[in-house]
């Protein structure tokens, strides 16, 4: 099985935030629910400011913190499907510890307090237990992995489009939106990034796109002192984040 | 032997601490309930940035307060203080309905709370410290009520009693431990990032759990002293207050410990945390010198240390003030915003809703009301000392003159 | 196949009775359009799970419609729910990308809020708060009643006092319908666009220098230097998603395209570029004469398409002139005397003066820009919307001279359209009586292209005014298709006291300001449920046309705009009603122009109407021209091999009288005494990109005030979209409501903290909104972008925490226009701001 690595070369991103709602349809999250999210970040002054942004999906990391502190299992790291770190909504019992557990900021809530009002979740109230039902609901729907719309009470991911990439046939090195016959298997955000800043692709491939461009243009995982390995790596200048500063 | 310490108790008062306290938990009870099920989690304010919020610093205060009051108790069953006996039996009752509020409080907090039950046995995370803070909570609660049922029973000292005692008290380090952990071994949350924290919560666990015994005490006898059983009354007026002295010391230390560690790290999760965050707030000043450091020194000097009004003060400033203090440390490792870029500028801003403070409410209303109860239906003033009657005096004398 | 877009378009009402939000599932007749929808299937899409999967999509083609891009896409949709869109892989603007708005689209679809089915106001009283008491009718009761008053007006002599407005047009079979409209019905008033109020002002610096009065088209991909002034890049110009596409090419191409940015604020356009200048709002055209400037003392201008002194050596010295005859001009015309006139003395030290920008940035900038080639100088709205736009305009054009990117590999050139069959009948053959009597009698309501405006084309934003002056006249009726200048034009609140006054028809499918005003509301179909086709804005310059087709039917009764104005003109009286009948439908107009592509097959095969529909676009590469080296070549089928003569350049791409790219405008020269009226400029200079200071209104005020499009600002409605609202403004983290950002020191010095409630005022009045600090920008400039402040869009968008702060900011701007573009002044109005 291929071990699914995403990587995001920040001198072609534009901070558009395609991906961010590409991803919010396919997998029909709330406002604010970004799986995926590119943040920003400003330092410095007139003439001299600087803005900067960094896209920001599930690390799926190699060693992922949220998975040892779950205390019923629910979040697991699954070897045999590309390594993502998955949710099983049917296992989950709210607790949150895996929102505290991970230093990327990837796991939601949504059961809370709208960040847009009028709550959606009231204008397109959930059946079958579902959060909410999205006018434009797509239709794969697995708990086991987090896959859909999510019931109340339990804590939401990004599946790197599991749904999808796990169709892809047997043994592609890279999952590529340019190949028509891949299309349709590709993460929601890699296939929409208009600038082609993310790629997506086997890390245990050593003859896989994503790797040569992690060779190449000297890839970087984000905080990498956590240990928590992420199987997503940056490429290009600004790949980092800013320490906190109180605003002034 | 009993029937005249109950008899002198405030029956009235204890009657009315039931009604009064259960009738609030149910309806504040009902009240959470429905905010729940027609908001559903919304009715909280916590969010992806402050993802435990009031109801886990709830929950913190009462479980740790119940772990302190066993480890008070824990120095007669355990250390052999027998001078403590008198205490036990209020302290482990205390323990008990303590850690009953804090997992009801827990309960209405959660996603799934059925699910918990079944999904906890069954998949046996052992990685997890929170899998192990249940296990031992749940050990330290049937341990609990397995002792409270000998105390009931008049076996104190028993082989097997003892036995159980010791292994609440184990079981009560080992939770307690593990709570401490599921903050203290989060790197990626580095305000809470410590191996020393079960320390810290073992002391201020103490701290809290002696505030509650001294403040039930006394509710019990109307502040005074003189209606209560020798062995009790004894206690309160030596050492029980000079341990209440002793731990507020030791939490003082250990606080300004941490507060010095915290200003001087350059880490912003931590600096930023303790500047901007528990020192910007009047509230957390309270928790602190009203809370840790007054007691202390109102406790200081012998004559105003034994002056039931003055250990009254003492207990009520540390129980609000360790109240305080959980929901700024609970809170204080997430303000920092993590990975949140422009979204989250500042700290991130956090303020308990309306449905919180009274799911916070009817823990309390709960604590009141059980007390209430095991007051109606229990002897918790009794003793093994009060069993053996006269005897017993001598033993007592010796402890007063410790 | 015809017979289901027939039911389609003569569909029935849904959910007239529920009007529950949630109750749009069940959408029938899906099944039928099997015909048309590629299954995704085709790709070899098999899925293992039992469970509904992605795999059963259906998929149509269809065109976005938030921002003028027109991005093919697919659209997806399971038991009749759209489920998913995505860029349409075989488009060549979109080529299977899209940008954070397409994503959204489905929630235009499914908006709550939208109009149900055609409805007649019962309330007389019009105003904001005014309740219209809207009563449901049906198509014929709608389209009878406005029928029934444009015959009353036709016969009372009184036909232009009806008019259309829109803003987005899309193609013939909706705004082309304007034309014969108008003609027919006899109104100059059909239509009036909202161009003018969006980004003229290019456009005419085009006009006034090559010739073209149009928006370009660019070689982005092969070129090696980008200057770009105030257009967005990376935000809003268009076509955004194409954009970002190229620009991950020309970052990681080799070698890699240079850019330098220019605007007044910081934004991810300039964040992004290798140097970024912040110039003072207006003065683009500064540094753009002083560019040239040091492009020619440096001999850095391109020899093959400008000229060059006869004897080689470069006489060109700051502040001295130079002899005519010493320099021979090759497809240029008037460098020599430009230089004389303005840019001898246009030095970075100067324009440092004027802009703000340091004069060894601007050496830097020129060095660079005049050493590389292919390079090219965009812009668009940034330095237009200004008194000076124009000639800030065409000072940037003309980098594109000197640098010899006109039509150059890696330049820019402009637009061809497609081959499209003719319609189905000439209104030419229908004209009655009161049409031609009506023809030429009276001037627009706006009075573009009359003395006032002489060289304006539209001029809508001067509509209220004119009529609540009744200079030149009163209107009486107006019908409103996608565009809501009672929101957007400048000194909004005019426009509330004509549409009080005038029977009002409003075409959107949602609730708006302007329906608020409305007598009728003829809702039109969202966009994912529309026929409607589409030529491309200038792209690539080959030509292409892509077609909207219906991923649903209407969710709810509602239809077309080109099937309301065919059905509206086919119950006007005389043979304007036999026009519209040999019209018939949309779908019949489309089936007509789609005969154009038998003779001449798209590049993927598309050659009627159904392969059109098939694969949702035609298109034809290449470019016919190119300049290469200073010769000018045309494509012979095979190679651009063919050498063109002097008067086919002027007559094909250098439209200009000399057929030159003139740096001394014959077409501003024209009518140069309006010139000298409006701006001051003498009359014999006004030919030459020049610097004219900007003229702000404001008084005393002491800041620049702009209203900026981010990329989540789709076409005004995405203040009703939550999912757009949670990413509105991300650089200060805007995610419920948009924030006004002041550079720290300029809010400290009004007591104004991080967070605070500000008042911003104008000479018009005030709006007020919430602070953030943006260090970043200049602390002259204080920027709210450009979404939030409605008053009645639905739900979300009049919301309090959108609808008061930040309130509208068109409401306090002032309506001024560059005089000789006509386009509004958006940003040259000054403000003070204080805390509230």
């Amino acid at each position: 099985m291929a071990k699914w690595g995403m990587v995001i070369d920040l001198d072609k991103c534009t901070g558009c935030q395609a991906c961010t709602t590409a991803c919010g349809m396919e997998n029909d999250t709330l406002p604010g629910e970004n799986w995926q999210d590119v943040l920003f970040y400003t330092e410095g002054e007139y003439p001299s400011g600087r803005m900067k942004w960094l896209p920001r999906p599930c690390m799926q990391c190699e060693d992922p913190s949220c998975v040892h502190v779950c205390p019923t299992r629910a979040t697991y790291k699954d070897h045999d499907a590309g390594g993502i770190v998955f949710i099983d909504w049917d296992k989950c019992i709210g607790c949150k510890y895996c929102m505290i557990a991970c230093p990327y900021g990837v796991r939601f809530f949504a059961d809370e307090a709208p960040l847009v009002e009028p709550d959606l979740k009231e204008i397109f109230p959930g059946s079958g237990g579902r959060l909410w039902d999205p006018p434009g609901q797509s239709p794969d729907q697995n708990r086991k992995r987090g896959i859909g719309v999510q019931p109340k009470g339990v804590v939401s991911k990004c599946t790197f489009c599991y749904h999808r990439v796990s169709q892809a046939p047997e043994g592609v090195p890279d999952l590529d939106e340019d190949d028509p016959d891949l299309v349709e298997y590709v993460p929601a955000c890699v296939r929409t990034c208009p600038p082609k800043a993310r790629y997506f692709g086997d890390l245990d491939n050593a003859d896989s796109n994503v790797n040569k461009l992690i060779a190449n243009k000297k890839g970087v995982r984000l905080k990498d002192h956590t240990g928590n390995r992420p199987q997503v790596y940056y490429l290009g200048a600004g790949a980092g984040i800013p320490a906190f500063k109180p605003k002034s | 032997m009993s029937a005249d310490t109950i008899d002198r108790r405030n029956t009235g008062l204890m009657t009315g601490l039931l009604v009064v306290g259960a009738a609030i938990a149910v309806v504040t009870f009902a009240i959470v309930a429905f905010a729940l099920i027609s908001q559903g989690h919304a009715a909280f304010n916590m969010d992806a940035n402050v993802a435990w919020g009031l109801p886990i610093a709830t929950y913190v205060y009462f479980a740790l307060m119940s772990s302190g009051l066993t480890l008070i108790a824990a120095l007669a069953m355990v250390f052999g203080f027998k001078q403590y006996y008198p205490l036990i039996k209020r302290a482990i009752w205390l323990a008990i309905i303590t850690l009953v509020a804090g997992l009801a409080v827990l309960a209405m907090e959660l996603g799934h709370t059925f699910r918990m039950l079944w999904a906890l046995p069954l998949n046996l995370q052992i990685e997890s410290a929170m899998f192990w803070m249940g296990v031992f909570y749940l050990l330290d609660l049937i341990f609990m009520a397995w002792k409270f049922q000998m105390m009931e029973r008049g076996d104190w000292t028993s082989r097997l009693s003892r036995q159980v005692g010791i292994a609440s008290f184990i079981a009560v380090l080992l939770a307690a431990g593990t709570l401490a952990l599921i903050f203290g071994m989060m790197s990626m949350r580095p305000f809470w990032f410590d191996p020393t924290l079960p320390v810290w919560f073992y002391a201020t666990a103490a701290l809290s759990g002696v505030a509650a015994l001294v403040f039930f005490t006394y509710l019990s006898y109307g502040m005074d002293r003189s209606g209560m059983p020798e062995g009790l009354r004894m206690d309160l007026e030596g050492p029980l207050p000079k341990l209440f002295l002793a731990l507020a010391g030791i939490t003082l230390v250990l606080f300004l410990s941490r507060m010095t560690t915290g200003l001087y790290a350059n880490a912003p999760e931590v600096n930023v945390v303790w500047s901007d965050y528990l020192l910007a707030s009047g509230w957390f000043h309270f928790a602190v010198w009203g809370g840790i450091l007054l007691p202390f020194v109102l406790l200081l000097g012998r004559g105003m240390r034994n002056a039931p009004g003055v250990q009254m003060l003492a207990a009520i400033l540390v129980l609000i003030g360790m109240f305080i203090e959980r929901l700024y440390f609970v809170v204080g490792g997430q303000v920092v915003p993590l990975f949140k870029g422009t979204w989250e500028r500042g700290l991130v801003e956090y303020a308990p809703s309306s449905t919180e403070w009274v799911l916070t409410v009817m823990g309390i209303a709960l604590v009141f009301a059980l007390y209430g109860l095991g007051e109606r239906l229990f002897n918790l003033s009794d003793s093994p000392m009060a069993a053996a009657g006269e005897e017993a005096a001598g033993g007592q004398e010796a402890a007063t003159s410790s | 196949m015809k017979a289901i877009l027939e039911k389609m378009l003569n569909r029935r009402r849904f959910l007239q009775a529920t009007g529950a939000t949630g109750a749009v599932a069940g959408v029938a007749g899906m099944g039928k359009l099997a015909g048309f929808t590629a299954a995704a299937g085709s790709a070899g899409v098999t899925s293992t799970a039992s469970a509904a999967t992605f795999a059963d999509a259906r998929m149509t083609k269809n065109i976005c419609h938030q921002c003028p891009a027109r991005c093919g896409i697919n659209v997806y949709t399971h038991n009749g729910r759209v489920t998913s869109i995505y860029g349409d892989p075989g488009n060549p603007i979109a080529n299977g990308k899209l940008c954070p708005k397409g994503h959204l689209g489905t929630y235009f679809l499914y908006d709550p809020d939208r109009f149900k089915g055609p409805m007649r106001r019962t309330n007389p009283q019009k105003g904001r708060n005014e309740d219209p008491g809207w009563e449901p009718i049906s198509w014929d009761e709608a389209y009878d009643e406005v029928a029934k008053r444009i015959n009353e007006l036709r016969e009372n002599g009184e036909a232009h006092k009806i008019a259309h407005f829109y803003g987005r047009g899309w193609g013939p079979s909706d705004a082309g319908l304007y034309g014969a409209f108008g003609q027919l019905v006899g109104t100059p008033n059909s239509a009036i666009g909202h161009a003018s109020m969006c980004a003229e002002g290019s456009k005419r610096a085009k006009a006034a220098t090559d010739g073209n009065n149009s928006y370009n088209s660019y070689d982005y991909r092969n070129t090696n230097y980008l200057l770009i002034f105030g257009a967005g890049f990376l935000e809003a110009f268009r076509p955004y998603n194409y954009l970002m596409q190229v620009w991950g090419h020309m970052r990681t191409k080799s070698p890699r395209t240079q850019v330098t940015a220019i605007d007044v604020r910081m934004n991810p356009t300039m964040a992004a570029a290798d140097r970024y200048l912040m110039v003072k709002p207006g003065t683009d055209g500064a540094l753009a004469l002083a560019i040239a400037h040091v492009m020619l003392t440096e001999g850095l201008w391109d020899r093959e398409f400008v000229g060059d002194f006869g004897d080689g050596r470069n006489r060109f010295r700051t502040g001295r002139t130079v002899s005519r005859h010493l320099f021979n001009e090759k497809w240029t015309r008037g460098l020599v005397e430009w230089w004389n006139a303005e840019l001898k003395d246009r030095t970075p030290e100067w324009a440092e003066g004027i802009s703000g920008i340091p004069a060894a940035d601007i050496v830097r900038t020129a060095r660079e820009f005049g050493t590389t080639r292919p390079a090219m100088a965009i812009f668009e709205r940034g330095p237009t919307a200004h008194t000076n736009g124009v000639y800030n305009g065409m000072a940037i054009h003309a980098l594109n001279a000197l640098s010899g990117a006109m039509f150059a590999e890696g330049g820019l050139f402009y637009q061809m359209g497609p081959s499209y069959g003719s319609g189905p009948a000439n209104a030419d053959d229908y004209m009655d009586d009161i049409a031609r009597e009506m023809a030429g009698k009276h001037p627009r309501i706006d009075m573009a292209g009359t003395e006032r405006w002489p060289f304006a084309g539209t001029m809508m934003q001067e509509t209220a005014k004119n009529h609540n002056a009744g200079d030149p006249y009163k209107l009486k009726m107006a019908m409103f298709y996608t565009t809501n200048p009672i929101w957007t034009a400048p000194d909004a609140p005019e426009w509330e006291k004509m549409m009080s006054e005038i029977f009002v028809v409003d075409t959107s499918p949602f609730p708006g300001e302007t329906a608020k005003f409305a007598d009728l509301i003829l809702p039109e179909s969202t966009y994912l449920e529309r026929l409607q086709d589409s030529p491309t804005y200038p792209f690539e310059g080959y030509p292409m046309t892509a077609l909207r087709v219906p991923a649903v039917e209407p969710l709810y009764d509602t239809t077309e705009f080109g099937n309301m104005m065919i059905e509206i003109g086919k119950r006007i009286n005389g043979s304007t009603g036999d026009y519209y009948r040999q019209i018939d439908s949309v779908e019949n107009l489309l089936r007509h122009l789609a005969r154009g592509f038998a003779d001449d097959p798209g590049d993927n095969g598309v050659d009627s109407f159904e392969s059109w529909v098939e694969k949702g676009v035609w298109y034809k590469k290449p470019y016919h021209w190119k300049q290469h080296r200073g010769v000018f070549l045309e494509w012979d089928g095979q190679g651009y091999t063919r050498e063109m003569s002097e008067e086919e350049v002027g007559e094909k791409l250098l439209r200009t009288q000399s057929g030159k790219f003139e740096f001394k405008s014959s077409h501003l020269e024209e009518k140069a005494d309006y010139i000298t009226q409006h701006l001051a400029v003498e009359r014999d200079r006004v030919g030459f990109p020049q610097w004219v200071a900007p003229e702000h209104t404001g008084g005393n005020r002491d800041l620049y005030f702009v209203t900026p499009k981010t990329p989540m600002t789709a076409e005004g409605r995405s203040g009703n979209i939550p999912h757009a609202i949670a990413l509105q403004q991300p650089s200060v983290g805007g995610n419920d409501r948009t924030y006004v950002e002041i550079h720290p020191s300029t809010a400290r010095d009004r007591g104004i903290r991080d967070g605070d409630r500000v008042r911003i005022t104008s000479d018009l009045g005030s709006i007020e909104g919430y602070v953030r600090y943006v260090p970043q920008h200049r602390p002259d400039t204080i920027v709210l972008p450009y979404e939030h402040g409605h008053w009645a869009q639905g739900r979300w968008a009049e919301a309090q925490e959108r609808s008061v702060a930040p309130g509208n900011p068109n409401e306090m701007t002032a309506n001024v226009s560059d005089p000789i573009s006509g386009l509004a002044a958006y940003y040259t109005g000054k403000v003070d701001v204080e805390r509230v």
